[in-house]
């Protein structure tokens, strides 16, 4: 029965959201703020409603009641519980069901979020997010309906594919989807503001920790997936240019900007018109990744066979929400009032730089994944756009945004000093160039381009600790500690992130210098790869819970010195007749040696593939950094003030977040 | 079930109620916050902001006249908020009351209508929950334990999935409750682990035809060779080559093999008749309608789920088209299953849907003279 | 400096950064595009030596052969035409005979492809949608098969298992 009360939970989410998308049109008709009050009781109760069904579900999945036809095509009463619960979104129609909880999640926080918000701005604010959530709950009701029951109920389930069953999956998708579904919330105030004809930095305050949640959930979300892919893929490479993975790019290079615009409008009350176009795009490219992971119109090898009904239903989506906002946007865009304009060496300056380059390098990701799809509705001819193609226009785009960085954290807003801006970063750049020449020295004969990259993550971590010391310095140590505590949080948050986007850009350069080497092996062999030799000592037979498995027993030497064992296997799940390879990975501070195991000969020879990835972790650890500055920077103060509500509520809610730990394996 | 329907019942109610309640306020209260919470969240806004100025300014992070032009925007820009009246002139009076009526009239009928007609159309209230230890019980306690029985087998494959006995035990048990697909794989494993065997490789080759809409596949004839050679007297797989012969359209074949079945045939044997009404069929002397789909020891259910993947395929094709070989297919499954005038209903289908191509239309009408239908073209 | 020249400034700046994006973007499209092809388009339209292609179809069966030093040769077919390709590397967990294969390499003059990344999906009724378009073409793919199977899994969760070399 708890089954069938989840569904109805279901449809009456969808009559709330309806009247809640409702009421503040009626309201705003009359002018009677009693009808617009209604959207906060609405907003709590759809979101009680939806929970309500998730929960019922998760019920489903938790007891194998395989009465419920997505619990018979995912579980399967043997997998552990962890898997049993991760399983309900695990698939399309419980992943849906996660997009809307989340949703209706952020939803009732705005309605919770009572002092910071006005009113009339919430209660629009609220009407738009029903709208979404009401046309979501149609699709999943209609197309996806995950309470679709089975009578007679088979006996037992068919099992969640055993790629899936990994503790990185499960947290995943919830942690991407928070990041897509916060930029909901923003384009909902962009599109309330546009309905109500006025945008002032007051909004762009009430809309910023909405964007700033969002997209640290977004990074540590896409770190994950991307950490993920690396460990479980065999392949050793931590990015694919794969088109699902660029749909969560786009809304973060979009999302980045966004961040990034609305300071400049909450200090200076510039750039609105952009950046309510910047908060449409955002999430219109949150939408069409939706659609193009669900419809399966790209080959990607993301997604799996789909549905042309889905398909149709999100394109449908996709039109009504892309299109009516832009429609709305050139309608009533030119009525808001104009900001006012600055000097182009000034910190906003500094800023609409960032938002340029972000844009394009954005542009050019769009491009190079829909163009493969235009060429071919138009001539049928099928293309494919991969790696090369990426890092000829989107490196060229970061590059530029990165040295503009810490010179941006530097100006003052308004009228800025470019010439004691880079006096100040002057220590920071002579030091970022002897650790490039120094890397090049050591390295020499290696790649040129790795030394430099690594120079430029020097320069982005200095220009960030030297943005906190000339801000701190007094004239004690004492008296500068006591002013740096005093800094307000925001500004650490900031140099936080930056430092994790230098981070980040020393682990992608490095790279560079990964060695990979490949063999047959016989018993005893031994293979190099860097530094390290890899030993076979033997190739041993294990039986898992669900599963037998060929490990490959690797000693790893340094120097002759053992530092390590690898075991990488060969999974084969004799349910589904399918084989999985397990990657082993050996940690060495922030360097790892991998290993991946292939075919076993007939001669008793095994394929084994060995990687030096020197300070491969740092790619993932400076995205958890720069989470970490976004999440520093949401308990300032300022976004305190008035509003007790408005914590990150969203972190509360979505369980345990791992933001410090990415799984070591 | 009136428990369900009283829970719905409540759910509403509280749904509804939570709506109706901020209405439910005296207007003159819940008129006037509004206009103020505004004007104060901006005034709050624009003085925080003026603090903020001040601090940058003492950190010298702004110069002392940028900071002067920005506090005076600021304090302009708060001036401005706090002079904006709250207008809100319909809270009050009359009208406003009989909109708030109107109001909730709509939510208190919207609510329960669209609920109630979403969860009419995709619901089952009717189905109660069947979590996995309840039916387990239940199961044993009716002394049905056929679904303990699996429930045990399978954890204890997975625990050692190269067990080719414990496979071989549970490939017929998923064919009886209908799982195909599980029961192919579970033969593939025992086949793989135990080697041939006459009678497996024959149930095998059947999972595999039930699987393909009772037609034989080259994968399933080749299980029935695989099982000839092992057991050349074996019945079942004789039978089924020689439907496949019939299916190919070597009707010489089909007739030699029934015979052949025929006449080593045991008197009592209980599939002969079946045998003698495929010869009779294709003999055209019995109605094809009387050998619908028969495989020995193929039940009831198999053949209901049979139908169920033909009517599945043949939803598919008149909605969104498909190959000249999935029209062919679906007009040969209807054979298969005894049912003529949807044969030939399809058959008018596809020439149809795949239009004047005659290029396009060659497969299904290869396949609609070789079983005798289309009158027009089926002249022999 | 005047509100106007601010904007002008503004606006020239913008317009410099777009025309960049677009001309990298213009330039890469000429250069790094790869094409898809199916073996019978080999055959037929004379793809030249050295040309960087996917190459799409089925495994054919009996084909494949290892060597001692991790070289791998099979032929991928789409039942009409076949070509052989030769690759150095781990195959994917799902690289089977008679199974759907992309691949994407070199045409060397004697006609054998040399391939530089093979990509299979993780799920036992893939089929790679460029090969099941080049096969319908042939007039070899039923449907019927895989899509009944279609329980979309999690979107961001399929791989692709993928081996390269350099």
């Amino acid at each position: 029965m708890l089954i069938e009360v989840g569904h109805y939970a279901l449809a009456l989410a969808l009559a709330l959201s309806l009247t809640q998308m409702v009421m503040p049109i009626w309201a705003s008709r009359t002018g009677d703020p009693v009808l617009r009050s209604v959207t906060v009781p609405a907003a709590l109760a759809t979101f009680l409603c939806i929970a309500f069904s998730f929960g019922a579900l998760t019920y489903a999945h938790v007891t194998s009641d395989f009465s419920v036809q997505n619990v018979v095509e995912n579980s399967h009463s043997m997998k552990p519980l962890i898997y049993k619960i991760s399983g309900v979104w695990g698939n399309h129609e419980g992943s849906m069901m996660l997009w809307v909880l989340i949703l209706a999640l952020f939803g009732a926080v705005v309605a919770l979020a009572r002092n910071s918000v006005p009113p009339t701005l919430r209660a629009n604010t609220l009407g738009v997010q029903a709208a979404i959530t009401a046309v979501f709950l149609l699709f999943i009701l209609i197309t996806s309906n995950p309470f679709t029951r089975l009578n007679p109920a088979p006996i037992e389930g068919r099992d969640l594919n055993p790629l899936l069953q990994d503790p990185g999956l499960a947290i995943h998708p919830p942690l991407l989807y928070l990041g897509y579904v916060g930029f909901s919330i923003t384009f909902a105030f962009a599109i309330a503001a546009l309905i109500e004809g006025r945008i002032d930095a007051a909004w762009a305050r009430a809309v910023r920790p909405w964007t700033l949640a969002a997209w640290c959930f977004l990074t540590v979300g896409i770190a994950m997936g991307s950490y993920w892919a690396y460990y479980e893929l065999g392949w050793g490479g931590w990015w694919f240019w794969d088109p699902v993975e660029n749909a969560s790019l786009m809304p973060w290079l979009a999302g980045t900007a966004l961040v990034h615009s609305t300071v400049v409008m909450e200090k200076r009350d510039a750039l609105k018109v952009w950046t309510v176009l910047l908060a449409i795009l955002t999430f219109s490219l949150s939408l069409l990744g939706t659609f193009l992971v669900r419809s399966g119109v790209l080959t990607s090898v993301h997604t799996f066979a789909t549905d042309p009904t889905r398909g149709t239903f999100i394109l449908g989506i996709l039109v009504l929400f892309i299109g009516g906002s832009l429609a709305l946007y050139a309608w009533r865009a030119p009525t808001l009032r104009q900001g006012g304009l600055f000097a182009p060496i000034s910190r906003e300056g500094a800023l609409v730089m960032n938002n340029l380059f972000l844009s394009a390098a954005c542009a050019t990701v769009l491009v190079g994944t829909l163009y493969p799809l235009a060429l071919e509705s138009l001539t049928g001819e099928k293309i494919s756009v991969g790696a090369p193609f990426f890092n000829l226009t989107f490196v060229p785009l970061a590059v530029p945004l990165l040295l503009v960085v810490p010179f941006g954290q530097t100006l003052a807003w308004k009228r800025g000093d470019l010439a004691a801006a880079s006096q100040r970063l002057f220590v920071g750049f002579a030091i970022a160039l002897v650790v490039a020449l120094v890397a090049i020295a050591v390295t020499w004969g290696g790649p040129v381009g790795a030394p430099l990259g690594i120079g430029l993550g020097a320069y982005l971590i200095l220009g960030a600790v030297l943005e906190i010391v000339t801000r701190a310095r007094g004239k004690t140590f004492g008296l500068s500690l006591r002013r740096a505590a005093g800094l307000p949080r925001s500004a650490w948050g900031t140099a936080l992130a930056h430092a994790g986007v230098g981070v980040t850009v020393i682990g992608i350069a490095a790279q560079a210098w990964s060695v990979e080497a490949l063999a047959t092996l016989p018993r005893g062999g031994e293979l190099r790869a860097g530094p390290y030799v890899a030993v076979l000592e033997g190739v041993l037979p294990r039986t898992g819970p669900n599963y037998t498995e060929t490990v490959a027993h690797l000693t790893i030497r340094e120097g002759g010195v053992p530092v390590g064992v690898l075991e990488p296997g060969k999974r084969f799940y004799a349910s589904r007749n399918m084989s999985v390879s397990e990657a082993g990975l050996l940690t060495i501070g922030v360097s790892q040696v991998y290993a991946s195991v292939g075919e076993t000969g007939t001669d008793g020879r095994v394929g084994i593939r060995l990687y030096y990835k020197p300070l491969v972790l740092l790619i993932w650890l400076g995205a958890v950094v720069m989470a970490l500055g976004g999440g520093l920077s949401l308990t300032d103060r300022r976004f305190r003030v008035g509003a007790p509500a408005l914590k990150p509520a969203p972190r509360d809610a979505a369980g345990p977040v791992p933001l410090h730990s990415v799984p070591a394996e | 079930m009136t428990a369900i329907w009283l829970i719905f019942a409540l759910m509403t109610g509280l749904a509804v109620l939570a709506l109706l309640w901020p209405m439910s306020r005296r207007p003159a209260l819940a008129g006037l916050p509004e206009g103020e919470a505004r004007i104060a969240t901006e005034t709050g806004f624009y003085r925080d902001q003026l603090r903020e100025i001040d601090r940058d300014a003492a950190r010298g992070l702004l110069a002392a006249p940028e900071a002067e032009a920005a506090r005076a925007e600021a304090a302009r820009r708060l001036l401005r908020a706090s002079r904006e009246p709250g207008r809100n002139p319909g809270a009050v009076g009359e009208p406003a009351l009989r909109r708030r009526r109107a109001a909730s009239a709509f939510a208190l009928s919207t609510v329960p209508l669209v609920a109630l007609l979403v969860y009419g159309i995709y619901g089952s209230p009717d189905l109660p929950a069947q979590p996995q230890a309840e039916r387990l019980a239940h199961a044993r306690s009716a002394g049905n334990d056929l679904a303990a029985a699996v429930t045990q087998i399978e954890a204890h494959l997975a625990k050692a999935p190269e067990d080719g006995r414990g496979w071989a035990v549970l490939a017929p048990v998923y064919l009886r409750v209908g799982r195909v697909e599980d029961a192919i794989k579970a033969y593939e494993n025992s086949l793989r682990i135990l080697g041939d065997d006459a009678t497996r490789l024959a149930d095998y080759g059947e999972a595999l035809t039930a699987a393909g809409d009772g037609v034989v596949s080259s994968k399933a004839r080749d299980a029935f060779e695989r099982a000839l050679k092992q057991d050349p007297k074996a019945v079942k797989p004789q039978f089924y080559l020689a439907r496949a012969a019939e299916q190919d359209g070597d009707r010489a074949q089909a007739r030699s093999r029934y015979a052949a079945m025929e006449a080593a045939a045991p008197p009592d044997a209980p599939w002969l008749p079946m045998v003698r009404d495929s010869l009779a069929r294709l003999d055209g002397t019995a109605p094809a309608a009387a050998a619908p789909g028969k495989g020995p020891g193929m039940s009831e259910e198999q053949r209901g789920m049979i139908r169920g993947m033909v009517e599945g395929l043949a939803q598919r094709l008149a909605e969104k088209g498909g190959s000249p070989e999935e029209w062919g297919r679906l007009v040969r499954s209807y054979m298969v299953l005894g049912d003529r005038p949807k044969a030939e209903a399809t058959l008018a289908q596809a020439r149809a849907a795949l239009g004047s191509d005659a290029g396009k239309l060659a497969p299904v009408e290869d396949v609609a003279q070789e079983l005798g239908l289309g009158a027009a073209k089926a002249a022999p | 400096m005047t509100r106007r020249r601010r904007r002008s400034v503004l606006i020239v700046v913008c317009g410099a950064v777009l025309a960049v994006a677009l001309g990298l973007v213009l330039s890469a499209m000429r250069d790094t595009i790869v094409f898809f092809r199916s073996p019978t388009e080999v055959a037929s339209q004379k793809v030249a030596p050295g040309t960087r292609f996917r190459l799409g179809g089925l495994v054919e069966a009996g084909s494949l052969k290892r060597e001692a030093d991790g070289h791998v040769e099979f032929a991928v077919t789409d039942t009409g035409s076949t070509v052989p390709v030769r690759y150095r590397g781990l195959l994917p967990d799902l690289f089977r005979e008679g199974q759907g294969v992309v691949t994407e390499g070199v045409l060397q003059a004697d006609g054998t492809f040399r391939a530089d990344t093979v990509l299979a999906k993780h799920d036992e009724t893939y089929m790679p949608r460029e090969v099941a378009d080049a096969l319908k073409a042939q007039g070899r793919w039923q449907e019927g098969g895989a899509a009944a199977q279609g329980a979309p899994a999690q979107g961001q969760a399929g791989p692709v298992s993928r081996t390269a070399t350099q």
